[in-house]
């Protein structure tokens, strides 16, 4: 039996993704597969953290985004950063691995 | 020399013979046919394009050729034909003209892949291009129709080529299809406009082309910079309203309405990305051309501000 602990995150290989920040949301584009996704700022930055430290545990991906967003866990708890990277796995932005 | 500088005749001889290779920027189209009807829909919508000798390199080969044999059974019918292929079913044989105009939209549509091509009408006022994008049925062929007859500049009524390196739109100026009940309002809305023959019952019901202004034909090889993009929303009967749009959201719905974006790729989207950074994005709903074009003022004039 697989527990989310034990699900590690990571860009799937060969993935570029681009961002352009408006207002009112970020655009990724997706370079591997040419598609194009509106993001919020939590999202965004997950991809971004996942990019930069390819390999983290959802409870780090979350501890990470609490201090860049300046947020307490009370405004983003761990089960929505988990939800979030299921959602962002299924648009193929990320892609989980067991260690 | 232009395709007016000579009598309808004398173009009836050239398409019937080597053909007359149109100058329609950003591209070269050589048109054959031996149908004299045709020559002279061709002569008075396409009277102030330069043309090219027929032998001269052309982007894409058109013949328009009558079909004989088993088809006959039909009626008289007319093939598309391009550099060789025939990509359509024949069409009744008096629809050449609207065959013609459709299957070099289809054809633009799956070739122009260096620049992104929105599914767009352009038309512009004062050095500002306005993008209209839109699906069939948002009113974008009307209302591009009525700023052309109001002294802007017209640059498509189907596609916004966005060239790729710096965002800057490339006219495509062309006869502008009307359908149905638009061919009426526009008759209504400027009866100095010239409007050629009606064709009844096409696949896309009643058809009628209005030629494009000759200063806008002679300009079609100056891109203009965009300055708005302008959703239309055609409501019968309703009145005028505009709402902004968020930069977001119009990328999505900008991007969204390309025929290419897939093809060009990252390209494309930051072409997109360009648009969107430099202009603002509004719906425009309407249900009257004239109130639509003062709302049009009111919103380039807050753009360009």
């Amino acid at each position: 039996m697989t527990f989310q602990a034990d699900i590690h995150w990571r860009i799937p290989t060969g993935q570029r993704l681009v961002f352009e920040d408006f207002d009112d949301g970020i655009v990724a584009f997706d370079t591997l597969v040419g598609s194009t996704h509106l993001l919020n700022v939590t999202a965004a930055e997950a991809l971004a953290i996942i990019e930069a430290e390819p390999g983290l545990s959802a409870q780090a991906i979350h501890a990470r985004l609490l201090s860049r967003l300046d947020l307490g866990a009370e405004s983003l708890p761990l089960a929505a950063v988990d939800e979030l990277l299921w959602r962002l796995e299924d648009l193929n932005l990320i892609a989980g691995f067991i260690e | 020399m232009n395709v007016g500088s000579l009598s309808s005749v004398a173009i009836g001889a050239e398409l019937a013979a080597g053909g007359l290779a149109l100058s329609i920027p950003p591209i070269t189209v050589r048109l054959r046919s031996p149908m004299a009807f045709l020559a002279d829909q061709i002569h008075s919508l396409y009277r102030d394009y330069e043309f090219v000798p027929a032998d001269a390199y052309v982007d894409i080969d058109i013949r328009m050729l009558p079909v004989n044999g088993l088809r006959r059974w039909a009626g008289r019918q007319v093939q598309f034909v391009v550099d060789g292929v025939t990509p359509f079913e024949p069409f009744p044989l008096e629809h050449a003209l609207p065959m013609f105009e459709w299957g070099l939209n289809w054809v633009v549509s799956h070739r122009l892949h260096g620049h992104l091509l929105l599914h767009c009408a352009v038309a512009a006022r004062d050095g500002h291009a306005v993008l209209f994008p839109a699906w069939p049925g948002s009113g974008k062929s009307t209302l591009s129709a009525a700023l052309a007859c109001s002294g802007w500049r017209f640059l498509s009524d189907e596609y916004g080529i966005v060239a790729l390196d710096d965002a800057r739109l490339l006219p495509f100026v062309r006869p502008v299809a009307l359908k149905n009940e638009s061919i009426d309002v526009v008759r209504a809305f400027a009866p100095e406009a010239f409007i050629g023959p009606v064709f009844p019952e096409t696949r896309k019901g009643t058809v009628a082309h209005l030629r494009p202004p000759e200063e806008s034909v002679r300009r079609g090889s100056d891109p203009a910079v965009a300055g708005a993009i302008v959703f239309p929303d055609f409501q019968r009967g309703e009145g005028t309203s505009v709402k902004r749009v968020p930069p977001a959201v119009a990328f999505l719905k900008l991007a969204g309405n390309a025929f290419n974006y897939e093809v060009v790729g990252e390209a494309g989207f930051r072409a997109v990305a360009t648009l969107i950074r430099s202009c603002g994005a509004w719906i425009l709903r309407y249900g009257d051309l004239a109130a639509a074009r003062a709302a049009l003022d009111d919103i380039l004039q807050e753009a360009v501000r």
